[in-house]
């Protein structure tokens, strides 16, 4: 028993702290309902976030709601979102988003710090579309003015 | 007892790893040596020693440094910026940035601090930014940074802060000119709360209340207060709440007060005409008003604003705005985002700025009168003009700066007449039509920038752009000329310091386009289909500093490379179409040599030849074209020896047959070569050319006269024989008319042939000096058969005849010249080439 705990304590103190850097983030599901399934994985080296998406379904109703939880790593005075889908290897959409401008911004979030946790949960604007069967990849990215990553996700769109 | 030792060993050498990993590996990233240093997220638990003191920039964040002892950083006495964002921090002790007196910048961001003592940020001398942003902080008295007179920027946003309570201290803040207490839990705001302000006016503060769940404004609580920026952005529940509060904003002065909601933080159901009234009592300069959803049609509901200069409407359900009150002053007027049902027809004598952008609604432009207007902004709103653009359109005759990029069709039917003044002009992205008709720009002298980049405009009159003198930047990608040819458009334009023709589809460019440019700067040429780089068109830019001219088909240079002007200092010749063959050697060679001036020489390929496609450029080797060279060098070189020597040999070649066979020649008992039978009637060709070619040439033949050698005397007969044949290897026959009507001639013939059948060693060479008539012929008929069976000599009085009927003539009495006894045979069957080849 004593083996085990000193295994468990020497195993606790030399490995990093934030366990599973280096190696790939866990998938998480951000919600699986109505024929829609919706996987996610950071591809952030430097951190993971959570995602949930409230009423998931195949028809992507005109305003979705989302919860979102990230301790930022970057100052967001200006946010933009890049969404990239593809669909058996062939890409369908590119899409670049502005989120955060420096005068008068959108969100409530934006302008927050470094080191500072946000959480958003709210409407997400889209178009409203009902997605046909099959399997997508979307790769989303969210940078600042610097171009730096403030967070990053692979997600698997599995609609059937 | 085994077990535990176990532990206690495992334990010693887990806390000795663990202590020994951040000091004996140097976790910092260097981002500017000896300057700023980057140590996000490595684990620390306490701060690196290996850190030059000369340290100005340092990012500890996301380390769990937990406690920040006295004397932290007096390593780094030159520190300017220290970031300590989520460092588990929860205790800041006494003097922990004693020594820090350069430091400028302090951020705290998402510690849990819960011990701050008085003497926590004592000796910050110069801190000017404090950035205390998800601390825990639950009152700003907590906050012992009074002493800290310095300080402009206080950034206290997403804490616990309950109040609005300005402490004392903030007398002692001369400097502050930015307090964010956004994000807090601010309910209520009494009078009390700004007394500091009241106190002490030289403060022009800009104070930041957004998304505090505000319910109550002590009526005069801002009285007497001067701010220079309020924002109160999702901080009411209600209309209701709203409304009150505002209305006891009154007695406030205010240089700017932002009002509204966020985009996902909306709880205000309707804004009136009832929640601005209460603005009457403020004095504010500048309105900004952002996400309302519901707000009424009226713009008189900004009655109380009717004294701003500028307004801002962003986001807002607006739905008219065409009946501005004259009365209204404003005098910037900005609308973002908001919901029209068109675009307003404006009429207003006090407007200078108009600022109208990414609007929906707006489909197409109506004609404004705005007198004042000189700034006017109407780009992004996808709207059309039907007609473009002039006085009587915008109703304006100061207007410097006109933005109508990102919109529909502009359709130009006049060259802004009336806009003289302009300075500025956007149109990119814009559909322009009927643009290369006329010279549009003609009036404009004045203006200083144009941009017709991507505006659908094919330029085929080289007109466009007269009247454009003081222009200095032209930007026109995107667009494309007549027959893909860069034409003479910029004859007028001779204050251009910047042109931007890419994407154009260019493949040429006529002679002297640039030539009038001479302050130009900067030239970009690329993504365009250019072949070649001929630096005689760039000669006469005497300012150019930068030319871009990647990004397109140019496989070569043309011209030398040196007229290239002395000011440019940055050429692009990436992603072009290289050609690495040593054909172009030289335009590689130069490309090596200005490797500086060049820009991202290692990155510029080569396209052909197909085995050095994707190779560098920087790597062809010239080496092989020397090689090649030599090859091709040598063999040119003995190709022509070889050649000279055959044409020497040819030349000389009876001196060289005389050299290899003056040794062993010898006429025998012959005295002569050869005998001449012919005609008296062509003594003449037979002594002005027979005896001057074989006897005065090389090698010099004898010949058997009868005029000359004949031994006056003997018999004509005897001396045929004896002086003619007896003493001559060979016979030549003249054959001629006359020859053949000449009795003596064809005795000497018939001789001749009997005399060779019987010696057997002679040959008889026949020259045919004219053309006979074959009837005439006919009469010698053994002439005859032997004519039309040997070979004979035609004389031709033509050079190349000559030289031809020389050679044959000498090579045939050369035969058998040099003889021995074998020979004879030799000489007998050459003699037969000699009159049966050719």
């Amino acid at each position: 028993m004593n083996r085990v705990a000193a295994a468990l304590l020497v195993w606790t103190l030399t490995s990093p702290s934030s366990s599973g850097r280096g190696d790939a983030w866990p998938v998480h599901m951000a919600c699986s309902s109505g024929g829609l399934e919706v996987l996610y994985q950071s591809c952030d080296p430097l951190q993971d976030f959570g995602l949930s998406i409230d009423q998931c379904s195949k028809q992507i109703p005109p305003q979705l709601n989302i919860r979102f939880g990230i301790i930022l790593r970057e100052d967001i005075r200006e946010l933009f979102l890049d969404i990239a889908l593809v669909s058996r290897g062939s890409s369908i959409l590119n899409f670049s988003y502005p989120i955060c401008e420096e005068d008068l911004p959108k969100f409530s979030f934006c302008g927050r710090r470094k080191g500072e946790q946000i959480y958003y949960a709210g409407p997400v604007n889209n178009l409203g579309i009902d997605v046909p069967q099959g399997e997508y990849q979307v790769l989303l990215e969210l940078y600042n003015e610097n171009r730096a990553t403030v967070a990053c996700a692979n997600a698997t769109v599995i609609s059937s | 007892m085994m077990p535990s030792f176990c532990l206690a060993g495992t334990l010693m050498m887990a806390l000795f790893f663990s202590s020994l990993r951040p000091e004996s590996l140097d976790p910092c990233v260097e981002v500017d040596p000896n300057i700023s240093y980057q140590c996000m997220d490595q684990n620390l638990h306490k701060i690196p020693n290996n850190i030059p003191s000369s340290v100005k920039h340092l990012d500890l964040s996301f380390n769990p440094l937990k406690i920040l002892g006295s004397h932290s950083f007096s390593n780094f006495p030159e520190l300017k910026l220290l970031d300590l964002s989520r460092c588990e921090i929860e205790t800041i002790e006494d003097k922990a940035y004693q020594d820090l007196h350069q430091l400028t910048t302090l951020i705290l961001t998402g510690n849990p601090i819960q011990s701050l003592s008085r003497g926590s940020f004592s000796g910050l001398a110069n801190l000017q930014n404090l950035v205390a942003v998800e601390i825990e902080l639950a009152s700003l008295d907590n906050l012992p940074i009074g002493h800290l007179i310095t300080l402009k920027t206080l950034n206290v946003a997403h804490n616990f802060i309950r109040s609005s309570k300005l402490p004392e201290y903030f007398s002692n803040l001369t400097d502050l000119d930015h307090l964010d207490l956004s994000n807090n839990y601010i309910q209520t705001i009494y009078y009390t709360d700004f007394q500091t302000l009241r106190e002490n006016p030289q403060l022009n503060l800009s104070l930041e209340l957004s998304l505090n769940p505000i319910d109550f404004i002590q009526p005069g609580a801002f009285q007497g207060v001067r701010l220079h920026e309020l924002t109160l952005r999702s901080n009411f529940n209600s209309t209701n709440v709203m409304k009150t509060c505002i209305q006891n904003l009154d007695g406030l002065q205010v240089h700017r007060l932002i009002l509204g909601e966020f985009k996902n933080e909306r709880r205000v159901e309707r804004l009136d005409r009832s929640v601005m009234e209460g603005l009457c009592k403020v004095t504010i300069n500048e309105f900004r008003f952002t996400y309302a959803d519901e707000f009424s049609n009226d713009i008189t509901d900004f009655e109380c604003l009717a004294n701003v200069s500028t307004m801002s409407l962003v986001n807002v359900y607006l739905r008219q705005l065409e009946h501005i009150p004259k009365y209204f002053k404003w005098e910037t007027l900005t609308v973002i985002r908001c919901e029209l049902k068109h675009f307003p027809p404006l009429e207003n004598p006090f407007l200078k700025r108009l600022i109208f952008i990414t609007n929906k609604g707006a489909t197409s432009f109506a004609e404004m009168n705005l007198p004042s207007l000189t700034f006017l902004d109407l780009s992004r709103n996808g709207m059309s003009f039907r007609r473009c653009c002039s006085y009587s359109d915008l109703g304006t005759r100061s207007l410097k700066h006109l933005d109508l990029s990102f919109n529909g069709v502009i359709r130009i039917n006049a060259n802004f007449m009336g806009l003289e003044e302009l300075e500025y002009l956007d149109f990119q992205h814009s559909t322009l039509k009927k643009a290369t008709v006329f010279s549009m720009f003609l009036p404009l002298e004045k203006l200083l920038y144009l941009d017709i980049s991507h505006t659908n405009t094919k330029i085929d009159f080289n007109g466009i752009f007269f009247g454009l003198t003081s222009l200095n930047t032209l930007k026109m990608a995107g667009n494309s000329f007549k027959d893909n040819t860069l034409s003479n458009v910029f004859t007028n334009t001779t204050n251009l310091t910047f042109l931007d023709i890419s994407n154009c589809q260019l493949q040429k460019v006529s002679w002297g386009v640039f030539d009038t440019l001479h302050r130009l700067e900067l030239l970009n040429m690329s993504h365009n289909n250019l072949l070649l780089l001929d630096s005689f068109h760039y000669n006469q830019l005497h300012s150019l500093k930068t030319l871009d001219c990647s990004f397109n088909h140019i496989e070569t240079s043309k011209g030398m490379m040196q007229h290239f002007p002395k000011s440019l200092a940055f050429l692009n010749l990436t992603n072009n179409s290289i050609a690495c063959t040593c054909e172009h050697q030289n335009f590689l060679q130069w490309v090596k040599d200005q490797r500086l001036f060049l820009v991202n020489t290692e990155q510029m390929m080569c396209a052909t030849p197909v085995e050095m496609k994707g190779s560098l450029v920087l790597d062809f080797r010239n080496a092989t074209c020397y090689i090649q060279k030599t090859i091709i060098g040598a063999s040119v070189v003995s190709v022509l020896a070889v050649s000279t020597i055959a044409f020497l040999v040819y030349k000389f070649y009876f001196h060289l047959i005389l050299i290899a066979g003056c040794k062993k020649y010898s006429r025998g008992e012959s005295v002569y070569d050869a005998f001449v039978i012919y005609s008296s009637h062509d003594e003449d060709w037979v002594r002005n050319e027979l005896v001057k070619n074989l006897e005065e040439g090389v090698p010099p033949f004898q010949l058997c006269l009868h005029y000359r050698d004949f031994i006056p005397g003997v018999a004509i007969a005897a001396n045929i024989i004896q002086e003619g044949f007896h003493k001559s290897r060979k016979v030549i026959v003249v054959v001629s008319r006359h020859f053949i009507q000449s009795r003596w001639c064809i005795f000497e013939y018939e001789i001749a042939q009997t005399w060779q059948f019987l010696s057997s060693h002679s040959g008889i060479i026949f020259i045919v000096l004219e053309k006979v008539e074959k009837s005439l012929l006919k009469q010698q008929v053994e002439l005859y058969r032997l004519l039309s069976r040997n070979t004979y000599l035609e004389w031709e009085d033509n050079a190349l005849g000559r030289h031809i009927f020389w050679r044959r003539l000498k090579k045939a009495l050369l035969d058998g010249r040099a003889w021995d006894p074998d020979g004879v045979a030799e000489t007998e069957n050459n003699q037969q080439e000699a009159t049966t080849s050719i």
